[in-house]
């Protein structure tokens, strides 16, 4: 009978003590989590010696102290330039920083919105391509397609010819903030792009039929289905471009002028020429990656998990 | 219980020698996995006992959550027991990796290589065991034939159907000829129809090869069509081992009644050994060991259940309550009605299926009725 | 939604339900073409004026390959050309490597460390450029000087430092993409290699590998770019002497632009899209054996 291979149910106690000492399994899955370890390892130690070590170098220097030829002490410890920080220059450039990068942010949304939502609604095939399309720009290089903004906008350039052709008279873009946020838009759009297409294209279209169903408007769909459940690529899509465009260097450098200098460019020029200082620029640099940090956060904390 | 005992001897597990060693064998095995942070570890397996007779086919029964699954997985290797033994063929491999483990196993998902066509997904356990190429050809083509699957050897796996690619699952397994097969809900994404054409197979093949399945699943149906034994799991514990008759026609917990079929509770009071009584004092009669005066619940299967008019001839073979017929449904093959009976502390609802032969009386909402059932229909639950 | 297929309206009454919505439609496809107008006129321009043979860059008089062929003749580009190259491949090969073991690591086991190696992980992909540089300035900056120190050996910033600091951040971009590809990959596959008598290895190289190559190789690619691509973290830690090409593009951008400038850029556009082209054909043509 059956019940000669299963013990009866009746008595769970008095079964002899387990064969297999309990906490041998633990030893397995240790050796199993040790060569997990091992494997990460090689990675682990290069991010830790060229990244975490010259994160903590910039750390100390910001504490350190610039001797008049330029040069940087390492003692005299200090808070000099962190109080540097809140000067007037500082803060304007910051301020600057701070509304280019939202309006890059803003420009970009309300470009990229229609247009992912455009690609999501179409059919798989068209999908795909469009998508490549988009990727091409994107894979391409940055530096080249930033100076391909300076040609069209330059004084001789296309987009003033326009203008002027138009009816504007001496139109000048080229070194404005205008310029250098058509420049970071023009950058980044895909990073706006892609999320929200993403969140998009997940979308159940049906939930749309369902609100037109029960009496909606077009728009009212859109406001109240469509818009609610494509919010985190809302979010996404912002952090992802607002975070390189308040960093942004070279932008700046090759579209900007004397009167667009972003933190980006400002924290570079604390490092090269005989004006150079580096605790300043240490300070900074620390500052900024505050910034990025918290609003990392905001990225992770939407969902976000990869760009 | 000489009812039990009764049933389990006209069943298919005749005892098997007393000599003879178990295929597989868990021993108090138990499986706690870490709880989220700060939180108690969550118990999985609790402490279970298990013998799974050479040859058999031995289902794990419960709904999602139980341990069935988790149980079928440390004896594959994929997870590792927290205690207890499991031995194959009386050798310990708790603690064994899965490649040094003498079974294999049909993933639900299949897990079939993507990569790789049919033929190579099938030889790939030959050759990770270093077995000649000749033999390989031999035993994949031997397999292949098996399964039905000749000219479909150079297909990837997204080419196949469904059923196809859970005969292919099927074949990389088998042509390793396991000492144990382990089926992990193989039949869950197939659809209805191939289902039951695939466990009528499986069961068919189980016994061609005669190597002993282990197989998962959540569905009672299969587990009673397909299993010579069948071991009801809930919440880590094993509730009741036994053959499908015996699990079926006599549930030990209210759980197993409820889970396996659809069954019909009774509350009631223990008169003397064969007697007990409703709440209004209608005898009806069972087996039972209980002190007088013990509530216990008896299930019933509604298809065990007969109707017969209130004024019909008693029988007194029978127990009877009397009832009102509230509820008529059709149901094609049978009709179910559902009586209120009037006997309890509270008026409660039974369900009872009739077939659809001619000559059967059928009964209308209003009319009233006996139930009535032979006494060894009815099994008094544990708990 | 039944704004999915507008290109093949049928040819049956029109319904007044129907009408708004065609014309949101037009408005959504109209804004389509004026983004892809926007993504790729500026590039038209650029490939456009790199074959004008006047000095002024704004000035069309006749189309030549004058500046191409200055371009080659160019020692400095050139140099700075190779420098790219062997830096993109170099720094690539290696995060590729670490970047999938720790992808791995992360993904298919469970240790203590793993949430503050994730961290460490995903730091270079959310930094700016800017701070990531300055760090890495500093970084080999402190390093030289004790090892001058030390040793009494001279370093210089150079080729080695652009590769070592591309793999710094390309580690985590390749780690990224190849989790991305393995937590999309049903672990059963590898329990189903181990469940048949495969080893550790074995199942890796036969199963998980080749199941995860395009993601690896997706990876890789990034990598390249991004490494081709990089002109701050180069800018600040290469040398006097060694720059690459980006790098020495900006700096021509900073004393003016010159017709030259528009030659180098497309060579560097034209490579970047062959990449991408190149590498899309061959995991389509991969896909689609």
């Amino acid at each position: 009978m059956a019940t000669t291979l299963t013990p009866p149910d009746t008595d769970d106690t008095s079964v002899p003590p387990a064969d297999l000492p309990p906490g041998l399994e633990r030893n397995a899955e240790k050796a199993e989590s040790r060569r997990g370890f091992l494997i990460g390892l090689p990675a682990y130690a290069y991010l830790v010696l060229f990244f975490a070590i010259p994160l903590a170098i910039v750390v100390v220097y910001s504490f350190a102290t610039r001797s008049p030829s330029g040069l940087t002490v390492l003692a005299d410890w200090n808070l000099r330039s962190y109080v540097r920080l809140t000067d007037s220059l500082v803060l304007a450039i910051t301020w600057r920083s701070l509304w280019i990068a939202t309006f890059t942010t803003v420009v970009s949304l309300v470009v990229a919105y229609p247009f992912a939502y455009y690609l999501a609604t179409r059919p798989p095939r068209t999908r795909a391509i469009l998508l490549v399309l988009v990727m091409i720009p994107f894979w391409s290089n940055f530096l080249v397609r930033t100076f391909a903004w300076r040609l069209l906008l330059s004084s001789d350039g296309p987009v003033t010819r326009i203008l002027e052709f138009v009816g504007f008279a001496n139109p000048r873009l080229l070194f404005t903030p205008t310029a250098v946020i058509i420049g970071l838009v023009y950058g980044y759009l895909p990073f706006m792009i892609l999320p929200l297409y993403a969140s998009l294209e997940r979308m159940d279209h049906s939930l749309v039929e369902a609100a037109r169903d029960l009496y909606a408007t077009g728009w009212e769909a859109f406001r109240k289905v469509t818009w609610p459940l494509s919010k985190p690529g809302v979010i996404a899509g912002s952090i992802l471009v607002f975070i390189p465009s308040f960093g942004a260097y070279v932008t700046p450098e090759v579209l900007g002028g004397t009167g667009t200098t972003m933190l980006g460019s400002y924290i570079g020029r604390q490092f090269v020429g005989t004006a150079s200082d580096w605790p300043f620029g240490s300070s900074l640099s620390v500052a900024i990656l505050f910034v990025m940090m918290i609003a990392a956060m905001f990225y992770f904390r939407s969902g976000g998990k990869d760009l | 219980m000489s009812e039990m005992t009764e049933v389990t001897t006209t069943g298919q597990t005749a005892a098997p020698a007393p000599t003879e060693t178990p295929a597989v064998s868990l021993h108090a095995v138990t499986k706690r996995f870490p709880g989220g942070k700060g939180s108690e570890p969550v118990v999985a397996v609790d402490h279970i006992d298990l013998g799974i007779i050479d040859g058999e086919f031995f289902s794990l029964l419960g709904p999602s959550g139980c341990g069935k699954t988790t149980t079928l997985r440390m004896i594959a290797g994929f997870e590792y027991p927290s205690a207890g033994s499991i031995r194959i063929f009386d050798e310990e491999v708790g603690l064994k990796p899965p490649n040094k483990r003498p079974v294999n196993t049909v993933f639900q998902s299949y897990a079939l290589f993507p990569h790789m066509t049919v033929a190579q997904n099938i030889a790939f356990g030959l050759e990770m065991k270093d077995v000649g190429r000749d033999e390989i050809q031999r035993r994949v083509a031997e397999v292949i034939d098996l399964v039905q699957l000749e000219g479909r050897e150079n297909r990837k796996p997204k080419q196949l159907s469904g059923g196809q690619q859970q005969r292919v699952a099927l074949a990389r397994a088998l042509v390793n000829r396991p000492k144990v097969l382990l089926l992990d809900e193989p039949l869950g994404a197939l659809d209805l129809k191939l289902r039951q054409a695939m466990q009528i197979e499986l069961k068919q093949m189980q016994e061609k090869v005669g190597i002993t399945f282990v197989y998962v699943t959540h569905d009672q149906e299969e587990a009673l069509t397909m299993s010579d034994r069948i071991a009801v799991m809930d919440s880590g514990n094993l509730l009741q081992v036994g053959s499908p008759e015996e699990i079926y026609d006599h549930p030990r917990t209210r759980f197993v009644a409820d889970f396996i079929g659809e069954t019909n509770l009774l509350e009631a009071t223990v008169v003397d050994r064969r007697t007990a009584e409703l709440g209004d004092g209608t005898p009806v009669r069972l087996d039972s060991d209980a002190a007088t005066g013990t509530a216990v619940t008896l299930a019933v299967r509604p298809e065990k259940l007969g109707l017969v008019r209130a004024d019909a001839e008693r029988n007194h073979d029978l127990d009877a309550v009397h009832g009102t017929v509230d509820r008529v449904t059709f149901m094609g093959n049978a009709i179910a009605y559902h009586v209120t009976i009037e006997g309890g502390r509270i008026p409660f609802g039974i369900e009872i299926r009739q077939g659809n032969a001619p000559g059967i009386e059928h009964f209308a909402v209003g009319d009233e009725v006996r139930v009535r059932w032979a006494p060894s229909s009815a099994s008094v639950l544990e708990d | 939604m039944s704004i999915v297929d507008a290109g093949s309206a049928p040819a049956v009454a029109e319904d007044s339900v129907a009408r708004p919505r065609r014309t949101v439609d037009r408005v959504l496809a109209g804004n389509a073409w004026m983004v892809f107008a926007f993504l790729y006129l500026p590039i038209l321009v650029l490939i456009v004026l790199s074959f004008n043979d006047n000095d002024r860059v704004g000035v069309w008089t006749e189309a030549s390959l004058r500046w191409y062929g200055e371009m080659f003749q160019h020692s400095r580009i050139m140099g700075a050309l190779r420098t790219s190259i062997v830096v993109a491949v170099l720094s690539t090969a290696v995060s590729t490597v670490l970047g999938t073991a720790a992808a791995l690591s992360l993904e298919r086991f469970r240790y203590k460390s793993q949430r503050a190696f994730d961290g460490l992980l995903y730091l270079p992909v959310i930094i700016p450029d800017i701070t990531m540089a300055v760090m890495l300035l500093l970084f080999f900056v402190q390093a030289f000087d004790i090892v001058l120190l030390v040793t009494g050996v001279g370093m210089s910033r150079g080729l080695g430092t652009i590769t070592l600091a591309h793999i710094a951040f390309n580690i985590s971009f390749v780690a990224l993409v190849v989790r991305a590809r393995l937590s999309g990959l049903d672990s059963s596959l590898e329990e189903a290699a181990a469940d048949l008598y495969a080893s550790r290895w074995l199942a890796f190289r036969r199963v998980t590998l080749p199941l995860i190559a395009p993601g690896v190789a997706g990876g890789a690619l990034l990598a390249l770019t991004l490494s081709l691509d990089d002109v701050v973290i180069a800018e600040f830690v290469s040398g006097a002497g060694t720059t690459t090409l980006p790098v020495f593009v900006f700096g021509a951008l900073r004393r003016g632009i010159s017709p030259l400038i528009n030659a180098v850029s497309v060579l560097m556009l034209v490579g970047s899209i062959l990449l991408v082209v190149g590498s899309l054909a061959i995991s389509r043509r991969r896909t689609g054996g």
